[in-house]
């Protein structure tokens, strides 16, 4: 039953676990979805952040290069720049280095040319020698426009070259559609003064600069200070945004505008000066204009753009492109890191899953946020709940399975496992709990004492249920430690009785003591309240032994003397010795049949074991009663003793009744002296010598030995309150021999 | 009265039937009555009636156990309890002619413990006689 329960509660406790964790998994997927949410709500919050970071560093470009670029800084898009800028890089970044050395020098020959603005260009020199200075190129660019406006170049010699290769190049470049005219016109002319270093195909850009360049002496010089000074400088600002470079070339292009207003007829002239300084310009330009053809068409428009405007300013523009482009990659590193910084913090938002949950998160509104955060904090709560509550759930079930461990030990206190073999005796023993409530309160043990003796206890304790279990290990280890001791029985029986009598808290205990001695095949048992052995010889068929009930010792606890009956039973044979308790033979076996049918009774109990034969367990036993009867009101435990030998049926030696003044003139004690078989004459002057046996605060003992036809009787006076009284019985017992 | 058996799984083949009545002799006596089985069920019954009988003020209560088929272990235990809380004064006897029930006593040895009469009239004049023979 109790089994059955546990395994009941165990698959409830688990069910329950079950349902916390699918509990805690929903918490937990609710809880991932709001922090979905969440995340992508800083997300988006962070979102203009990340990409004002490259748009702060626009600014700070700007900063740097303010009068160069950022004044006129178009607002072309972040990723635009961005990306065209990544194409450029690497082809920016093989031709940066080259560049800067171009720069050098071409700072240098403006610095050995006349101009007067060459001059206002000089102070910059240095800072364009230092790749990182920033500054420069602010001031530089600023007067390099003024310089363009006033027009009178004074290297026209270099420009012209540099002209004449950028008319190779201006050829070759289809890009710009109107500029290739003008600049053209110039490049032609002095593509063949000189080809310096026209290694690649000309650029449109390449030729418009040279044209520029061409068109005004003096600026063409400025440029050159400031086209070095802006790759230098230009690298602060290109290298936190990709920005700037498109930034110097629209810039440019203004400027260009304007020195071309003022310088329409230049071009021939400064065409000389600006050679070598064109020369480099076009390499810029060219380096620029095939990092930006590699990169977006708007970048392409702007620089083409520029040209448009003005064929001399034209070269202004390629020069600032130029210069951009050069700075781009002088610092292409640090962009790059920059530019993966960017990208590091813009890549949740690039991703369209954010990207989708951004725009939900938008769209809900502020209220339903404080919801959904109520709503995570709840899911968290539960799931933290649930969580514990699994974790306190297993460790219920490890207590569980800990306490029913104990309780199983308890139990086996109770009800110790036996050996099958105790000698030359079989034994065995079973205990069955009842169909209903009211379970509880049998016990039995077996056990050899220390000279060879089997003794065996079986017992109930009245108050069914949990209430008895205490008192049954306290009956039972009690009753064993007298027996132990060495004392009979009935003994054991009286002295226990005399010691529990207050300690069963009103419960009473019915208890059968019995002792099998091997050697003189004698058992000795003695009752309190209990049904006595039922003891069947070889001819099993023949029924059990029938023993004198009469005068039965009451149960221990009702305040009653007990331990007064003790009988002694010689099996010489064969033999199989049933103990029960009272739940065997008060099962139910038919409940329309009358009352004597209906209880299992001893007889039943006795045709059970028969049928069972000697070899017979007390498990198969209970299992057949349990089989025929309709219902068990009470526990039942059954213990028994099988004893090999002959077909020697067995007999009673003995019978004991100790008796005090009063019961000795008992109406009891005539009816147990007629069961003992002792002649009505006698029993008159029976009870009369037991009365005077008896002292006034004594007990007498009445012993019937039944060996003959007529029961010997012998009467000696007893003293079992305590355990020296043993021996002054022995002594007595001698004496009275 | 009528209860039906809970310790048992089929409660219409296993119910026990019980009846307890009392009825009051004089001012001073008690019968409670018992017909049917006295066992786990109805022992608490049995235990309340007898309890009630001698708080009402009854000094003598006679149970008379003729018509009861059977008693168990439990029924005893209440028995022993009435019999050891008696008051100075108060007397409890039995009355019982059925065998199973008198070997119950005699078997638990409690026949001895408790005054047991074959007839009510004999409890009734046996009380007396019992007390004379005590003394």
């Amino acid at each position: 039953m109790a089994r059955e329960s546990s395994e009941r509660g165990r698959r409830v406790v688990r069910a329950r676990a079950g349902a916390r964790l699918l509990l805690a998994g929903v918490a937990v997927a609710i809880c991932a979805v709001s922090l979905a949410f969440v995340s992508a709500a800083t997300a988006k919050r962070e979102h203009p952040r990340a990409s004002g970071v490259p748009q702060a560093g626009a600014p700070a470009a700007p900063e740097t290069t303010t009068s160069s670029s950022a004044p006129s800084q178009p607002s072309t898009p972040a990723s635009q720049s961005g990306d065209a800028s990544g194409a450029t890089r690497p082809a920016a970044r093989e031709h940066a280095h080259r560049h800067d050395d171009g720069g050098g020098r071409s700072k240098g020959e403006p610095a050995q040319s006349p101009g007067a603005s060459s001059e206002s260009a000089t102070p910059a020199r240095p800072k364009p020698s230092s790749e990182h200075s920033a500054t420069g190129s602010a001031a530089q660019t600023s007067q390099a426009e003024p310089a363009r406006e006033q027009g009178p170049g004074h290297k026209h010699e270099r420009e012209r070259e540099r002209e004449h290769e950028r008319g190779h190049h201006k050829d070759g470049s289809g890009g710009e559609p109107k500029h290739p005219r003008e600049g053209g016109r110039h490049g032609k002319g002095h593509s063949r003064e000189g080809g310096a270093s026209g290694e690649e195909p000309g650029t449109a850009t390449g030729s418009g600069s040279g044209s520029g360049t061409a068109g005004s002496g003096a600026s063409s010089s400025a440029e050159g200070g400031t086209g070095p000074g802006a790759s230098l400088t230009a690298p602060a600002i290109a290298a936190p945004q990709p920005l700037p470079a498109p930034a110097a070339v629209a810039p440019a292009a203004p400027a260009a505008i304007a020195t071309n207003a003022t310088l329409p007829g230049v071009p021939v002239t400064h065409a000389p000066v600006g050679r070598r300084h064109g020369a480099r310009a076009t390499h810029r330009a060219r380096r620029t204009s095939t990092g930006r053809r590699g990169a977006s068409a708007g970048v392409a428009e702007r620089l083409a753009s520029a040209p448009l405007a003005l064929s001399s300013a034209a070269a202004t523009a390629p020069l600032a492109l130029s210069s951009a482009a050069a700075t781009a990659p002088t610092h292409a590193r640090r962009a790059e890191r920059s530019r993966e910084d960017s990208r590091g913090v813009q890549a949740p938002a690039t991703s369209p899953l954010v990207r989708t949950i951004t725009k939900i998160v938008n769209v809900v509104p502020v209220a339903l946020r404080w919801v959904i955060a109520a709503l995570l904090a709840l899911a968290l709560a539960l799931a933290a709940r649930s969580w514990l509550a699994a974790l306190r759930a297993r460790r219920l079930e490890h207590q569980r399975t800990q306490l029913l461990a104990d309780v199983g030990l308890l139990q086996a206190a109770l009800l110790p496992a036996v050996p099958a073999r105790l000698g030359p005796v079989g034994t065995s023993v079973a205990y069955q709990p009842a169909t209903g409530p009211g379970a509880g309160g049998d016990f039995y043990d077996v056990f050899a004492l220390e000279d060879g003796q089997i003794a065996v206890i079986v017992g109930d304790v009245s108050g069914h249920g949990r209430q008895a279990l205490p008192y049954t290990a306290l009956v039972r280890f009690t009753l064993r430690a007298y027996l132990e001791a060495g004392l009979s029985p009935r003994d054991a029986l009286q002295t226990a009785g005399a010691v529990l009598d207050r300690q069963l808290g009103g419960a009473f205990a019915t208890v059968v003591v019995a002792t099998y001695q091997p050697r003189e095949r004698l058992l000795v048992y003695a009752c309190a309240g209990h049904p006595p052995p039922l003891v069947l010889g070889s001819n099993m068929r023949a029924g059990s032994l029938l023993p004198v009930t009469v005068c039965g010792a009451p149960p221990i606890g009702v305040g009653m003397r007990t331990g007064t009956r003790q009988s002694t039973i010689s099996i010489p044979g064969r033999a199989q010795i049933c103990f029960h308790t009272d739940g065997v033979t008060e099962a139910r076996v038919d409940s329309q049949a009358s009352v004597h049918a209906r209880l299992f009774g001893a007889e039943r109990l006795a045709e059970a074991l028969a049928d069972l034969g000697l070899g017979a367990t007390a498990q198969e036993l209970l299992a057949r009663v349990a089989e025929r009867a309709e219902t068990r009101p009470d526990d039942m435990a059954a213990c028994l003793l099988s004893i090999d030998g002959g077909s020697e049926q067995p007999m009673v030696l003995v019978d004991e009744l100790e008796l005090d003044r009063a019961q000795a003139r008992g109406e009891r004690t005539e009816r147990f002296l007629l069961a003992c078989g002792v002649p009505g004459e006698e029993i008159a002057e029976v009870t009369r010598s037991a009365y005077a046996a008896a002292g006034p605060a004594s007990t007498v003992v009445l012993e019937l030995r039944r060996t003959g036809a007529a029961p010997e009787i012998a009467l000696r006076r007893d003293h079992l309150a305590y355990l020296h009284a043993r021996r002054r019985r022995a002594e007595a017992e001698v004496g009275a021999r | 009265m009528r209860s039906r058996d809970e310790k048992t799984d089929r409660p219409t083949q296993a119910s026990t039937s019980f009846e307890i009545g009392k009825r009051e002799l004089d001012a001073r006596t008690s019968v409670v009555s018992v017909a049917g089985e006295l066992d786990l069920v109805s022992a608490p019954q049995l235990k309340w009636t007898l309890v009630d009988a001698f708080e009402e003020g009854a000094s003598q209560v006679v149970l008379d156990l003729s018509q009861t088929t059977f008693m168990d272990s439990t029924a005893l235990g209440v028995l022993v309890g009435v019999q050891r809380n008696l008051e100075d004064g108060e007397r409890f006897a039995i009355v019982c002619a059925q065998a199973v029930v008198l070997r119950i006593f005699e078997i638990s040895g409690m026949d001895g413990a408790f005054s047991i009469f074959a007839t009510l009239e004999e409890a009734l004049a046996g009380e007396r006689a019992d007390t004379a023979r005590a003394i």
